[in-house]
């Protein structure tokens, strides 16, 4: 067997034999060779045990001499430098060949391996984490340290014999162990968080990418509601008018009498007709435009997905310092006022300004919107209440002859741009009708399902019924003090706080109505519980040192927020407090959801309070704009609805966000 | 410490309870498995002596070497050593041959190179010789029957 001759002839088989398990013709001569030479070598001597033969030993290890030149070795194994047995499976095993497809790494990524180094392999890391795993790797390490303690309380004094030294010996290399196996899995736990850390990565990806997707849908399901709405409306029209033209066939006779008549009934009903007529309820006649729906068919969701605190919108809604809002859903409707007497409404979905509700002739203090409904109390002691479904207004943005500016660029608007001003007589058909009866500014008002309770700075109270449209009860707040004084000295009594600030502090500063309970804080710090039926005040909740200026209660508790910069959580069955908090300035307005309460407190931030997780944290531009070199306005308003806020400033700025 | 096991590791397989416990770690991390705690069960399941387990194991290994990159180079090894124990010696020498190009001084690779030709010699000369075995007492045999046959015409 020259093997020399061997190398020469095939200089390029390795890469010849890499590249497929062909069977080069060289290769079976030589294998035809070796064949023959083994085979005669083993069969010649037919003993009966052939590993105790010399002649097979030396044959073999001759054979293996040989074959452990890898040159030689690949020219004869040179059918995919493997064994039978594995090419037989490889080929007739089902399993195996399942197996080894799931096992399979593909060619492009063996080419593809980077050389970035490792502190420590795979294994290094098995081997670390291996003995924590395992039962007894917990015996070991526990008796390792056990054998540490031994060493510090008894120093035995090392007397130099060779085991002691042995023994030593042997502790410090076990200890040496131990240490590198620290630093391994030290090196382990790092990468694993490196590894997390990217996943993470990956997958806020991932929702970044499903986020835009969900605001598209949401895009579009509004427009499509909006539409659906259309729809409605003109297939009621049409229904009418199929009624109509059938009365009309029925009646033709009398036709003229019915017309004078209706005219008659028409011209007459102005004057007599019953306020709560003209509010259109589920079951009443249907108006014969319903531009927009009562409720929204489909809730939107997608602020609920932002980070906390993250800026929805931001837009300039007036010129000057605004002084109430409000707004019906999260992506609905908002209506603000400010101190330039006007009061505005918005499509917080689109950010664009609906309207102008011109009828107050001085500014509007407190408003409120329930459904379509608006109520606003101005400090010309005048409640007006309007009818937002009847606004012009179509959300795709065609009727302001501006379709260059869409969704996307109304997205990132400027809050400094001047607002795109509605059409003129947009809202003309909103105000339903005028409560006149307070002597003075109305300061706060609450209405719901019929009852509407003004609070002026005349200090009273009013409650109106909506479907009558008169007031129905006067509430006297100094008459209840003084009564309250009388019966039981001390307590109850008006007292006048000691604050500047009290001469500026509205009278009623808030107040919230359900059924006949009503809840209502005033300049002297009080809140007091009225209950409608009997217009006594049946409780007085004492605690704040400053005038109440904001309000809100659910079943269990009642929260207000004073100028005493204190917001106070009250139990409502007992009265007493429940929990209390305070911040740096005063409170100017307060509300809260199921989760937070939100409050401006003189800062150019919301501050919020997480009721869920008892965490305080601050929300809105101040946060955002303090590394930018801006100091945004301080916010005075504040409103917010399943976690979806809207905060208005001092400079009109409106601001929503997530929280 | 040796930053890569040598062949004889792979032979030495662990207790039931010690490969269940592994197993336990990778299935409560679910889908979001780490690269450590998979190779774990991995090496485990190919320390094993049945060969379905060191099937699954290679499969893992497979699935690491795709999903991190930056363990490729040393998962070559482990496949190879993995399918070096099934038996897959194209495989093995496939994937060793390319790690000893990138790392001609791994000790660890070079005796698994060794090993695999020590194998392949090994148990293709046993094919070889049984199969010539084979044909020479089939050779004898129809010899014999044909000359009794021969005789008895």
């Amino acid at each position: 067997m020259d093997d020399s001759g061997h190398d020469n002839d095939f200089p390029d088989l390795s890469s010849f034999d890499d590249e497929s398990s062909v069977i080069s013709t060289r290769g079976l001569e030589a294998f035809g060779r070796k064949v023959t030479t083994t085979a005669s070598h083993l069969m010649a001597p037919r003993t009966s045990d052939p590993a105790s033969n010399p002649t097979y030993q030396t044959a073999m290890t001759e054979v293996h001499r040989q074959l452990r030149r890898p040159g030689l070795q690949r020219s004869v194994f040179s059918m995919a430098r493997t064994t039978p047995t594995d090419m037989v499976r490889s080929r007739l095993s089902t399993k195996e060949i399942h197996s080894r497809a799931l096992a399979y790494v593909p060619d492009e990524l063996l080419q593809n391996i980077p050389d970035g180094e490792q502190t420590y392999s795979l294994f290094q890391g098995f081997q670390a984490s291996f003995p924590e795993l395992t039962e007894e790797g917990k015996k070991h390490r526990r008796r390792v340290s056990r054998g540490r303690k031994l060493l510090d309380e008894g120093p035995t004094v090392p007397d130099g014999s060779p085991k002691s030294l042995q023994k030593l010996k042997k502790e410090k290399a076990s200890m040496m162990h131990e240490l590198e196996m620290l630093g391994i899995r030290k090196n382990m736990a790092s990468s694993e968080i490196r590894e997390i850390d990217a996943k993470i990565e990956n997958l806020a990806g991932m929702r970044g990418i499903l986020l835009e997707r969900l605001a598209n849908l949401e895009q579009d399901e509004a427009l499509l509601e909006h539409d659906i709405v259309e729809v409605e409306g003109r297939l009621e029209e049409a229904l009418e008018l199929a009624v109509e033209a059938e009365s009309v066939a029925l009646r033709t006779p009398t036709k003229s009498e019915d017309d004078a008549a209706s005219e008659k009934g028409d011209a007459q009903g102005f004057m007599s007709q019953s306020v709560y007529e003209k509010l259109p309820s589920a079951n009443s006649t249907p108006s014969k435009k319903k531009p927009r729906s009562i409720r929204r068919k489909s809730m939107p969701i997608l602020h609920e997905h932002f980070q906390p605190g993250t800026m929805i919108r931001s837009m300039r809604a007036h010129q000057d310092n605004i002084t109430a809002l409000d707004f019906d859903a999260p992506f609905g409707l908002m209506v603000s006022a400010a101190m330039d007497d006007s009061v505005r409404v918005w499509d917080l979905n689109a950010g664009r300004c609906i309207g102008v509700l011109e009828g107050h002739t001085a500014s509007v203090r407190t408003l409120q919107v329930e459904d379509n409904f608006l109520a606003t109390g101005s400090m010309d002691a005048t409640i007006r209440l309007w009818d937002l479904s009847k606004a012009h207004y179509d959300p795709q943005g065609s009727q302001f002859g501006k379709e260059e500016d869409d969704e996307d660029a109304i997205a990132f608007e400027n809050p400094d741009d001047q607002p795109v001003d509605p059409p003129a007589g947009s809202m003309a058909d909103c105000p339903l009708f005028t409560l006149q009866a307070h002597l003075d500014e109305i300061t706060a008002l609450h209405f719901r399902d019929n009852v509407l309770v003004s609070g002026s700075a005349d200090k009273t109270l009013r409650q109106w019924d909506l479907e009558k449209g008169r007031c129905v009860q006067t509430l006297d707040v100094m008459w209840a003090a003084a009564q309250a004084s009388a019966l039981s000295a001390g307590e109850g009594t008006w007292r006048q706080t000691t604050r500047a600030a009290d001469m500026s502090a509205d009278f009623v500063g808030a107040l919230q109505v359900f059924e006949s309970a009503l809840a209502c804080g005033t300049a002297d710090g009080m809140v007091r519980l009225w209950d409608l039926r009997s217009g006594q005040v049946s409780r007085s909740l004492v605690g704040h040192t400053g005038p109440v200026t904001c309000l809100q209660f659910d079943d269990v508790h009642l929260v207000t927020g004073s100028l005493d910069r204190s917001v106070r959580i009250w139990d409502l069955r007992t009265g007493s407090i429940y929990d209390a908090y305070a911040y740096d300035n005063p409170i100017t307005s307060m509300m809260f959801d199921t989760r937070r309460i939100v409050c401006a407190a003189g800062e150019d931030v919301v501050k919020v309070y997480d009721k869920v997780e008892g965490r305080h944290w601050d929300c809105g531009a101040g946060i955002a704009e303090a590394d930018q070199g801006k100091t945004p306005a301080v916010v005075e308003r504040v409103r917010v609805r399943d976690g979806y806020l809207v905060e208005g400033r001092r400079d009109g700025i409106v601001g929503i966000w997530t929280c | 410490m040796a930053q890569l096991p040598y062949a004889i590791d792979a032979e030495t397989p662990l207790a039931p309870a010690e490969l269940a416990v592994l197993r336990a770690q990778y299935e409560s991390e679910g889908d979001m498995v780490g690269v450590q705690t998979k190779f774990n069960y991995a090496w485990g399941l190919v320390k094993s002596n049945a060969r379905h387990e060191q099937h699954l194991g290679v499969m893992l290994l497979a699935e690491i070497f795709r999903v991190s990159l930056e363990r490729r180079r040393e998962c070559l090894y482990y496949l190879a050593l993995g399918n070096y124990k099934l038996g897959n010696y194209a495989e093995a020498r496939k994937y060793n041959d390319l790690l000893l190009d990138k790392e001609p001084g791994n000790l660890q690779a070079a005796n698994l190179r060794s090993l695999i030709d020590d194998k392949v010699a090994k148990e293709g000369l046993m094919g070889v010789a049984i199969v010539s075995g084979v044909a020479v007492v089939a050779g004898i045999v129809g010899g014999v029957l044909l000359r009794n046959l021969g005789r008895k015409r």
